[in-house]
């Protein structure tokens, strides 16, 4: 009997040993990601860096982290599976192939974890930056991971019929980045703007994570003014509908026969 | 479940057919109404020209490609009993390297044996047994990326084999290989069928393999089934028909009379015409000609047929009769 919890730590520990073997090109990255964050908010401080704001982008930072490895283990990774053949071989499993996936999207998660315990603790060294760091950010954070996982499993789903997603993967990210309130809240955002940030998997978590992180609102506080309510229903939706696209996405590719195509 | 009466049946192929519809382009038939019965414990070999749907045929085995119509059930189990099914088979594709090159020889089998649910206090064993039997105990924790072309094809047999699946699937497992590694999976397909009882399907363009290994051969072209039967009888069929006819000194000028129906080869001062000839008649037609020409006779010996001659014929054949 293969059980979730097998499949899944199966996925985790290949994850992380291919992680470690591109220990190099992590280690680069991570200074890549740590320069770009620094310097976007040198840039929107007019030159100097707002304790006001370090926090609550460093907070920002650390969602849109999350769902940019996401994009990256679903597109670029997934891609690769299928040129390896990899991908295949893991489609002949007796295991469902949404649970194989799952597991992926666990191991990218576990590895973006690690990644930002280095990350943050640098830039919270660095910037000497005050984050309160309340027992309360964790089940929020774990109800916005639920969303990215649906959300990779929509990436994940386009990806099996078209393989060629990287550019697209990109300028996502780049959305991510950018629209989802990491650096300019959503407030401040035009109204059309805003309903589509608004719409981004990572927007609200974000959103709430500062409300319970920075203003001290209770679980109960952010319940009761409805932006847990509407977090939890966000993510719900997006992990619904991306089983459901991927299941037709996946019957798609096997009728078309692009599985293990690239 | 599978039924008694199937008991012998590895796999059922009935009336398989892929149709591929392509937006702006013509539907593309790449499997018509294939069927099969394939015995277990036999060395299985499908063979085709490029294009002929041979991996078509074989992806809709391994659950990857829907077909458009029919179905297959391997021991009993259809797809839509997706676990079983999953179970009954291992598969090394064509073309890519089907393994984690990030990982070492051993983590990979260890990885898909937990991916194909093989009980984690056996798991170990079963991988120490194969990477042994392979040649690779030694180099279990190396990256299979330093490996050669041969030693990675080896890891992905290993991977196939790890849950012990009753029917193994090799899609051109000798590609790119060196005469020494593909001696060896030769060999190891031997031993698969012979001594561990597997159904072996094969795919290879190396039909002097394929003549060795596989006790029956079905030839595919243009996704349609041309010849199905046990690789000695369709030798014995060619072996009446095949003749070599040796010859002293030139043709004096009658090659065109043997363009397209026999081969000519020099050995050793000698003209060799080698081909098939279809009756008694037809051979003593080419000896009057050859007497006509003063051409002396050396010998006239029918010749062992090989499985790529019979395979061109066949092939030739049907294109000439569609056409």
């Amino acid at each position: 009997m293969i059980t979730s919890l097998n499949i899944t730590l199966n996925e985790t520990r290949k994850g992380l040993i291919i992680l470690w073997d591109y220990k190099f090109s992590l280690l680069m990255q991570l200074l890549g990601m740590g320069m770009v964050f620094t310097g976007i908010l040198f840039f929107v401080g007019q030159g100097e860096f707002e304790q006001a704001t370090l926090a609550s982008s460093l907070l920002g930072f650390i969602v849109t982290f999350y769902a940019m490895e996401t994009i990256s283990n679903m597109s670029y990774a997934l891609t690769a599976e299928a040129q390896a053949g990899t991908l295949e071989q893991i489609y002949m499993s007796p295991a469902p192939s949404s649970l194989i996936i799952l597991g992926r999207s666990l191991s990218s998660l576990i590895s973006a974890t690690l990644q930002l315990v280095i990350i943050a603790t640098v830039l919270l060294i660095l910037f000497q930056i005050n984050l309160p760091l309340r027992w309360e950010i964790l089940p929020i954070l774990l109800i916005t991971l639920f969303g990215f996982i649906g959300f990779g499993y929509v990436i994940g789903g386009i990806t099996l019929i078209f393989k060629q997603v990287g550019p697209s993967a990109e300028i996502l990210r780049s959305m991510l980045l950018f629209i989802n309130g990491t650096f300019l809240p959503v407030e401040y955002m035009p109204t059309w703007l805003k309903t589509f940030a608004q719409l981004l998997p990572s927007t609200q978590g974000i959103l709430v994570m500062r409300r319970v992180a920075l203003d001290g609102a209770s679980l109960a506080d952010v319940w009761a003014d409805g932006t847990l309510v509407y977090l939890v229903a966000h993510s719900g939706l997006f992990l619904l509908l991306g089983l459901f696209i991927f299941g037709y996405c996946e019957q798609v590719a096997r009728r078309q026969g692009t599985l293990g195509q690239y | 479940m599978p039924t008694s009466s199937k008991i012998h049946t590895a796999i059922q192929i009935d009336n398989l057919t892929k149709i591929y519809k392509p937006k702006s382009k013509q539907p593309l038939t790449a499997v018509n109404q294939l069927s099969l019965t394939i015995e277990s414990g036999q060395v299985f070999g499908f063979l085709g020209a490029n294009g002929a749907g041979k991996t078509t045929t074989i992806k809709m085995i391994c659950g990857l490609i829907e077909p458009t119509d029919g179905h297959i059930t391997l021991n009993g189990y259809a797809i839509k009993n997706r676990a079983q099914y999953m179970r009954q088979i291992g598969a090394v594709l064509e073309g890519t390297r089907n393994v984690y090159w990030r990982l070492s020889a051993l983590e990979n089998i260890l990885y898909f044996g937990r991916l194909k649910g093989v009980p984690i206090r056996e798991i170990r064993g079963r991988a120490e047994t194969l990477l042994k039997e392979l040649d690779l105990w030694e180099r279990r924790d190396d990256k299979v990326r330093a490996f050669s072309r041969g030693m990675q094809q080896k890891v992905a047999i290993a991977c196939a084999l790890i849950s012990d699946p009753p029917i193994i699937l090799l899609d051109e497992p000798t590609l790119g290989l060196d005469v020494k590694a593909a001696h060896t999976v030769k060999q190891w397909i031997h031993q698969l069928a012979q001594e561990r009882h597997k159904t072996v399907i094969l795919t290879t363009h190396h039909l002097d393999m394929a003549q060795e290994v596989c006790q029956r051969v079905a030839i595919i072209n243009k996704g349609k089934l041309i010849t199905n039967q046990p690789t000695h009888e369709l030798l014995n069929v060619f072996r009446k028909q095949f003749y070599e006819i040796r010859i002293r000194g030139d043709l004096n000028g009658i090659q065109s009379q043997f363009d397209g129906r026999m081969s000519i080869n020099e050995d050793n001062g000698y003209i060799i015409l080698t081909g098939e000839v279809k009756n008694t008649d037809e051979l003593y037609q080419i000896i009057d000609l050859l007497k006509a020409h003063h051409i002396a006779l050396v010998a006239v010996n029918p010749v062992e047929p090989k499985l790529e001659d019979i395979f061109i014929n066949m092939i030739d054949s049907q294109e000439g009769t569609s056409s």
